[in-house]
């Protein structure tokens, strides 16, 4: 019952070949919260707008509480009647996505059932073994009269606690899949703004000759949500906010902005040019020092509205786990030595926001060019929710009979630039990159390894010396030496300035 | 008189607001007068710009009653009530008299000093505001001084009744010359009583909002100079285009044509703006010369014109003749070659610019009425590699001088949704939606306002007229000897299409499905 493409602004043209053939969706988790959240919409809006081929079969499988043999056997079973309607489509060839929406502690348990059971050895395998067929992108296989297109797993964070355990499970789902069967969400990568820094900073000649130590002063990432782990922060504890948003959703965005040049950003196999520049830069970038971090936890605001972190039931009342961090990157290449790269993340502050926030250095000579006026720098903003925008912070004459210099700004709203403009979820866009085979919006092997080299350090000190978070309150811009961080490292604050979102003009 | 109201201030060299003022205004009767001069003053006085002690002496060869002067300006004054008009009105007295009569100026005078004298202030201003034909410029400026300036080559000489005289200045309009010989002989005949500390000569061009934005925009923002050079700009161009003909005054624009009314002055006096090296200082004291300097600066390194980098038009009836041709104006040969339309290659050799084209155009009877510069930028080096198969259009910073002034950067960003294909759209500061209380000055106003605080910086410099003579003498006086045939164009069209031919030989890269929407109107 598929349709043809609808809509008249995004068109199924790229890299479709999935939808002539048979497609299988094997939903892991699917009774959980992910599935029923993102998963399934995402689906959905794919179905909806003909992205996914006429011929698909979604499979959602839970585990029940059962012994790890019951447990295959089930699976077995359960696929039977998922592979009589692959045989039944009569297609001649079928590609299978698995999705994975479950805990990390059953990942390779359900990863070794489904290789065994079902996805049996890869093309690359069959082929050193002397038995592959041509076609699809090595993951699939050969099934009688039908032909595997491709196997696709996507998997969701976290991918380990630090170093050590990232390098367990890497180690064990890596003797069960290669690289090219694995899909590795982070869902900030499917963020249109995100999607769009490329494009942003590789297709305008204006950006390109700006972007470095000689004319950024510092660059901000900041993540902002304006409500606590509201009676949910039992998970949250064991892993805190460093884990959580800053080593995984705000690096991710960090390498887009300060990776150098791919060979390639779109057309025919570009992931890993994209992804190698990513590894280039993380590996660039020093293990963060505690001294050049501060962290922070709620407390309940005045009012008493709302409760405090520790004051969670499933947060243990001494817990130390930060809810809030600003930490200073440094990347040292010739790009970008000494500008400092400042990521900050907290719950429970005042408003809820994502952006990118690069900083230009003084316009030089200007000080003497226009005496006794105040010159705001420069500001080039993402923001990546809510709400979608860039916008440049610019300094005008004041309009009317004086030469004095305002703030204004070189505004791009989306939502008034692009009223009609369909407004995808991250989890839609990321489900039709794995189906377009596409992988430089996942998370490689070696992008993880290098993250967590950046991370664990300071991680396992922050732990190993229970260091005490700076109280904050709920509802507040967050603790004040944050502010103090940011203005040591250069940031200059202009209060007087408010960007207001042309989003509701 | 009401305090400075908000948004502006009177805080800027503002002593002669404690002073009295003599305004002459001569040329009173004429149509600049009413439609510029006196609105302009009006809405100085209106915003406290003015000093308490003002008196406004309109002077002109025909005789009016002060009644019927007062009955012939009031018209035009806009803002304020009935109670601001008259305020001001009745500081505005009117003379009778010849321009070329030492006499007639120091009779119309005598009420003058007798109000300065009853001012009482120990220090007095005056303004002599030329609003009249460049051919009574000498008759006049003589008159005035002998009869009332009197020798002093400098300011600050006293006016017999114990006052101190704070300034003398004149402002004087355009046209300053029709060719380098022409200029040359008004620029020495007006030297002969005149230094340039008196001489304020507007190109109205300089008051307007985004004009005087200019130097704030490249100079106060990091992210402008790094790029503003041949190594990342493509082409520039400036651009004026009105949407009516000559309506049956075109006597005096044929004589003068679109290349000297519109592109010699206010199109190259964007240009020195736009092109010109950092000056010393922008804002401040004494930071008028340092702009100027580099304006000459710049003008002397643009390379004469060539008609080969011209395409020239003139204007017909349109197709459904709802408009007369140019030829059809009444006041107007009907041989007349004069050109309505100018598109102008000019070539600055020096090293910030070498290659780069700077195209002026101007053209009367057109589709739209509007004028901007619009700088266009090399292609994004790589991007083709990088997005295979993509088209990817040139970035252009535009500014919109008018109507509606906005600066908007025109960028490609991914198109929204499940595609990755740039799309243009652009980073944009629309004055009114960004500014939507701010004061909307006249031109007239700001240039005004800056003669009464002795700044010159938006005033043309003798030796920058030179300068831009020099650029376009030749290739007028070509135009003229080979009585070179315009390219003619429908009204209401864009022009000759010649004009884009010449854009794309220079470089230009015209993105058709791409249109800028003003958000004047959100």
């Amino acid at each position: 019952t598929g349709k043809q493409p609808s809509s008249t602004t995004i068109q199924a043209d790229e890299t479709c070949d999935y939808l002539n053939s048979h497609l299988t969706i094997f939903v892991v988790g699917a009774s959980g919260d992910l599935a029923k959240k993102k998963t399934y919409p995402s689906l959905y809006a794919l179905y909806r707008l003909s992205f996914l081929p006429a011929s698909v079969v979604i499979c959602g499988y839970a585990r029940s509480h059962k012994t790890d043999a019951e447990f295959r056997d089930h699976l077995v079973r359960t696929y039977d009647d998922v592979r009589s309607a692959e045989t039944a489509s009569g297609a001649a060839c079928v590609n299978r996505l698995f999705y994975f929406a479950i805990p990390p502690s059953v990942f390779v348990p359900i990863g070794t059932s489904l290789k065994n059971a079902i996805i049996g050895p890869s093309e690359e395998e069959e082929k050193e073994m002397g038995n592959g067929c041509d076609g699809g992108d090595g993951t699939g296989t050969g099934t009688g009269q039908q032909h595997i297109g491709w196997n696709r797993l996507i998997i969701e964070k976290p991918f380990g606690k630090d170093t050590a355990s990232f390098e367990k499970l890497s180690s064990a789902m890596g003797a069960l899949y290669t690289e090219k069967h694995l899909y590795r969400i982070d869902h900030y990568l499917g963020k249109e703004m995100v999607k769009n820094l490329m494009m942003m900073r590789y297709s305008n000649a204006i950006f390109e000759p700006l972007w470095n130590r000689n004319h950024i002063s510092n660059v901000q990432i900041t993540f902002k949500e304006n409500f606590g782990t509201k009676g949910r922060g039992g998970y949250f504890d064991g892993y805190g906010i460093i884990r959580d948003i800053i080593q995984n959703h705000l690096l991710q965005v960090l390498t887009l902005v300060a990776m150098e040049p791919p060979v390639a950003c779109s057309g025919e196999n570009y992931s890993n040019y994209v992804r190698n520049e990513k590894v280039k830069v993380l590996d660039s970038i020093l293990p963060v020092e505690l001294e050049d971090c501060v962290l922070g936890q709620y407390l309940a605001p005045e009012d008493g509205s709302e409760p405090a972190y520790v004051d969670d039931p499933t947060v243990p009342d001494d817990s130390v786990t930060p809810t809030y961090a600003a930490m200073v990157l440094r990347i040292n290449n010739p790009r970008w030595e000494g500008v400092p790269f400042i990521l900050k993340a907290g719950k429970a502050l005042n408003e809820r926001k994502a952006e990118i926030r690069i900083q230009f250095k003084q316009p030089p000579g200007a000080a003497a060019m226009f005496p006794g006026e105040k010159i705001p720098h420069n500001e080039l903003v993402m923001r990546l929710q809510p709400d979608e925008a860039v916008y440049m912070k610019m300094n005008v004459k004041e309009p009317g009979l004086r030469t004095t210099p305002v703030i204004s700004e070189l505004d791009l709203t989306y939502k008034s630039s692009f009223p009609d403009a369909f407004n995808v979820d991250a989890y839609t866009r990321l489900i039709l990159d794995v189906l377009r085979g596409s992988q430089a919006a996942f998370v490689r092997d070696d992008e993880l390894r290098s993250a967590w080299k950046i991370f664990t350090p300071v991680l396992h000190r922050i732990e190993r010396e229970k260091v005490q978070p700076i109280k904050y309150a709920y509802g507040s811009r967050g603790p004040a030496e944050a502010d103090e961080l940011l203005r040591k490292e250069g940031f200059k604050y202009h209060a007087e300035y408010e960007w207001q979102s042309r989003s509701n003009l």
